[in-house]
């Protein structure tokens, strides 16, 4: 019974595909044919696709835990000797497992999503809310199964996890990739499948308000977490990543612009821009398209990084083997979910206009601005990214667009982004008045700005390698942002902002303007997190790639080499064995540079021979700490005692990555559900209140 | 192990101490070379790839050609060559791939400028939009 268990997970995948094809295609028919009952069927058939999917995926997780090298992906990617952990974890270590996981995790989400339809209630009054947000959901769970199909067949037919060696099975599997055998295997990947995830629930949500021809104010709210949680789970995949590759790939850097970094990243500004314009939405009950459209193009551009990374057309150190058929494939996935999309968004979108009025000078135009330069940033990364791939196509030649002129481009425009979200929390609604207080709040701007301008010139002067631009650009933007971002908790607990909102909200009358709708205290709180945790990630970032101490030196027992205010000493040379790898290691003490007598602490840098494939790997030695850390790798043997030891001082490493934790932390104090966002007549009187009458008629 | 591989294993301690400092004092660790030297050479090699390994600079890379090119970059620069001169003469000898910072030309027109476009079209796009509303309202 178990020797079968792969054919069992083979045939479920088969199964849970016809299962998405009708549970595409019975509650569609039954929305164009108003039908509750076909309507109804939708929760219960996509619980059957994830039953069947998680099973499936369970047959997978068997076949690795029981180490069954029957199973060619088992065979390429275990071994008997591998630690249970990362037998588990292997399964999204490669293409195969990690399509099957992604799979999973859409029908996981998809499934809990399917727990709001409760047609028991509502079919009654098929005007009531409740049913409209019941056809809704419906269409919402369709384009999820459609999604699932495609991934499905997609999977089936190029790359199937279940595929068998027979007879010949192996006696022992190939093993884990070295570089993945680290608690990064099991942290990064799911939390960036989960992003992706999100980005798909978003993009099946687009699809569903497209396609019931209204995006009205309970669908905003209901979008509300997923994109939230959707940024999170990314911001936390890219975090993760880069930290992993920090300790574990031994180069010393923590971000390469390598097109896989870029594949995930690119579908994160996205998404930023994604957050911040369903706010607008939340907020103005416009801006609706825009929104729509960017759910539309993150998912799109997250299949476009599946591409890159699957098929194997760019050059990168983690891409997964290469296969033209697969590329092809997921080529075509992607043309079709994509211009199935954008078809429907052009057919649809004119009964989604609405006009909202503001000024030029106002919240909404900068958060606009903000959305636009996270945009432009994607799109820039993106051509960096294609560009050599363009230009080999065009027989041009051949070349490599790298760090350097990723940093070119990226940072200025995160400078402009960074004066956008500094002023924007300081700045009203649709109005800005420009009388009395004014000129006070004009004042408050400027002259922090001038100090800051000459605090970070300051700063530009201090650093060993000379005054540069970028860190000018990066010193001014931390301070900028940390000074606005405590200028906006003054404003919003000072006693004068009563007086002020009082203003507004007359001058807003007399314009005829509805207020926006009220922000959550949660929502600044939020806010404030998220964007303190940027100005921590810039402050770590920027004193990382300017104030870096590094030494390149022949080392071997008994030398010490004074760096940064410590000396560290070389102690010995030891062998060291664990169950997949043999290594050499240096055992380094690091002292105190005024009394040498004292050791604060060892760093144990390897280098890596693993048993099973001969591997060899350089594995750092890292002294984490808040405030710096000391990076020593080790190098190769230069005479019978020395080896070549490269060691790095890196102040405020840390908080590159702590940063990331605010942000996440901010995304999800703004996702937790409250009762703001729960079902409530009152948002919904906001909007009939409008003077432009709102079209939302569903169905 | 492959003779050329040997060869250069064995040719990059020989370069390293040929061109390091030589005095070999017990307890201090050798600096391999003069520090301005060596900080400019590992910033050149930050910005060029590796011939051999996958999209790594030749500073990250611990394929053998890497240290015996960054060798050659620290001699150069000894020599008294510019930074652009040793960049010159790595790009003759394999090819615009080694350059991570692509060269300013006329077919890479489009990757400098198009970020710039981009930004320039979507502000402008933008502010144009916001201003031209039949609902503008002027406070």
């Amino acid at each position: 019974m178990t020797t079968m268990l792969p054919e069992i997970g083979h045939i479920l995948l088969i199964i849970s595909s016809v299962l998405a094809l009708f549970s595409a295609a019975l509650p569609l028919i039954g929305i164009k044919q108003n039908n509750a009952y076909l309507v109804g069927l939708s929760p219960i058939l996509f619980r059957a696709i994830f039953t069947s999917v998680f099973v499936s995926l369970l047959c997978l997780i068997y076949g690795f835990v029981t180490d069954d090298f029957s199973v060619a992906y088992v065979a390429n990617h275990s071994n008997s000797q591998l630690a249970l952990g990362y037998k588990v974890a292997a399964v999204w270590g490669s293409h195969e497992g990690s399509m099957l996981f992604w799979i999973f995790a859409i029908a996981l989400w998809g499934a809990i999503i399917s727990y709001r339809i409760k047609m028991a209630d509502c079919t009654q009054d098929k005007a009531s809310d409740k049913y409209q947000d019941a056809l809704y959901f419906a269409r919402l769970l369709a384009i999820l199964a459609l999604v699932i199909l495609g991934f499905n067949l997609f999977l089936l037919f190029t790359s199937n996890p279940f595929a068998r060696l027979l007879p010949n099975i192996p006696i022992e599997g190939r093993d884990l990739n070295p570089i993945l055998q680290d608690i990064g295997l099991i942290l990064h990947p799911p939390m960036l499948f989960l992003g992706y995830v999100g980005l798909t629930v978003c993009f099946a949500a687009a699809l569903a308000s497209l396609l019931g021809g209204g995006f009205n104010t309970r669908q905003i709210n209901y979008l509300r977490p997923w994109v939230l949680l959707a940024w999170m789970f990314l911001t936390g995949g890219n975090a993760f990543g880069s930290w992993w590759a920090y300790n574990e790939l031994g180069w010393g850097g923590w971000w390469f612009w390598d097109p896989v970094e870029n594949a995930s990243f690119i579908p994160w500004l996205v998404a930023t821009a994604l957050v911040h314009s369903l706010i607008l939405t939340q907020r103005t009950h416009g801006f609706k398209l825009t929104t729509l459209l960017l759910c539309l193009l993150a998912f799109s551009l997250s299949l476009l990084g599946s591409f890159l990374v699957r098929s194997g057309i760019v050059q990168s150190v983690h891409a997964f083997a290469a296969d033209p058929t697969r590329g092809m494939s997921i080529l075509c996935l992607l043309v079709i979910f994509v211009g199935a999309a954008l078809l429907i968004f052009a057919l649809k979108a004119h009964h989604l206009k609405q006009d909202v009025t503001f000024a030029l000078f106002s919240k909404e135009t900068l958060l606009l601005l903000g959305i636009v330069i996270l945009v432009v940033a994607a799109f820039s990364v993106l051509l960096g990214t294609f560009y050599p791939l363009i230009y080999e196509l065009l027989d041009l030649g051949t070349l490599s667009v790298g760090a350097p002129y990723f940093n070119a481009i990226f940072v200025p425009l995160t400078f402009l982004l960074v004066l956008l979200m500094g002023i924007a929390p300081l700045v009203q609604w649709q109005i800005v008045q420009w009388q009395n207080a004014s000129k006070a709040r004009v004042a408050s701007l400027i002259i922090p700005s001038l100090v800051i301008l000459a605090v970070a010139g300051w700063v530009s002067l201090q650093a060993a390698s000379g005054s540069s631009l970028f860190l000018l650009l990066g010193t001014a933007a931390a301070l900028w942002l940390l000074v606005c971002l405590l200028l906006t908790i003054l404003a919003a607990s000072g006693l004068g902002r009563r007086v002020y909102a009082r203003q507004l909200s007359q001058t807003r009358s007399e314009h005829g303007l509805n207020p926006p709708v009220k922000s959550s205290k949660q929502g600044f709180i939020a806010m404030l997190l998220g964007h303190f945790g940027v100005v921590i990630t810039i402050i770590g970032a920027t004193s990382v790639s300017f104030f870096e101490q590094e030494a390149l030196l022949r080392m071997g027992p008994g030398q010490g080499k004074p760096l940064a205010g410590y000396v560290l000493v070389y102690e010995s040379t030891e062998n060291v064995e664990t169950n997949s790898f043999t290594a050499i290691q240096a055992n380094i003490s690091i002292r105190d540079a005024a009394n040498d007598e004292r050791v604060l602490g060892y760093i144990t840098p390897q280098r890596q021979t693993f048993k099973s494939n001969g591997m060899e790997m350089s594995h750092a030695g890292i002294d984490h700490g808040l405030w710096r850390d000391i990076y020593v790798s080790m190098g190769l043997q230069l005479s019978d005692s020395e080896y070549l030891i490269r060691i790095s001082y890196k102040p405020l490493a840390s908080w590159i990555w702590l940063g990331a934790l605010f942000m996440m932390l901010g995304g999800a104090i703004a996702a937790w559900p409250t009762r703001r966002f729960s079902y409530q007549a009152d948002l919904t009187t906001l909007v009939t209140l409008s003077h432009h009458k709102p079209q939302e008629t569903l169905a | 192990m492959n003779p050329i591989l040997r060869f250069l294993v064995l040719l990059l301690p020989i370069t390293l101490c040929g061109i390091g400092i030589p005095c070999l004092s017990v307890a201090q660790a050798q600096p391999i070379s003069s520090l301005s030297h060596q900080q400019q050479a590992m910033d050149i090699s930050k910005v060029l790839r590796c011939p051999m390994a996958t999209n790594q600079s030749l500073f990250e890379s611990q394929a053998p050609i890497a240290h015996e090119l960054k060798a050659q970059i620290f001699s150069m620069l000894e020599q008294g060559q510019s930074q652009d001169e040793i960049i010159d003469f790595m790009v003759q000898r394999y090819g615009e791939k080694i350059r991570y910072q692509p060269e300013f030309k006329a077919s890479t027109f489009a990757l400098w400028l198009g970020p710039l476009l981009l930004l320039v079209l979507g502000v402008g796009l933008c502010l144009v939009l916001i201003t031209r509303r039949k609902t503008q309202t002027t406070i």
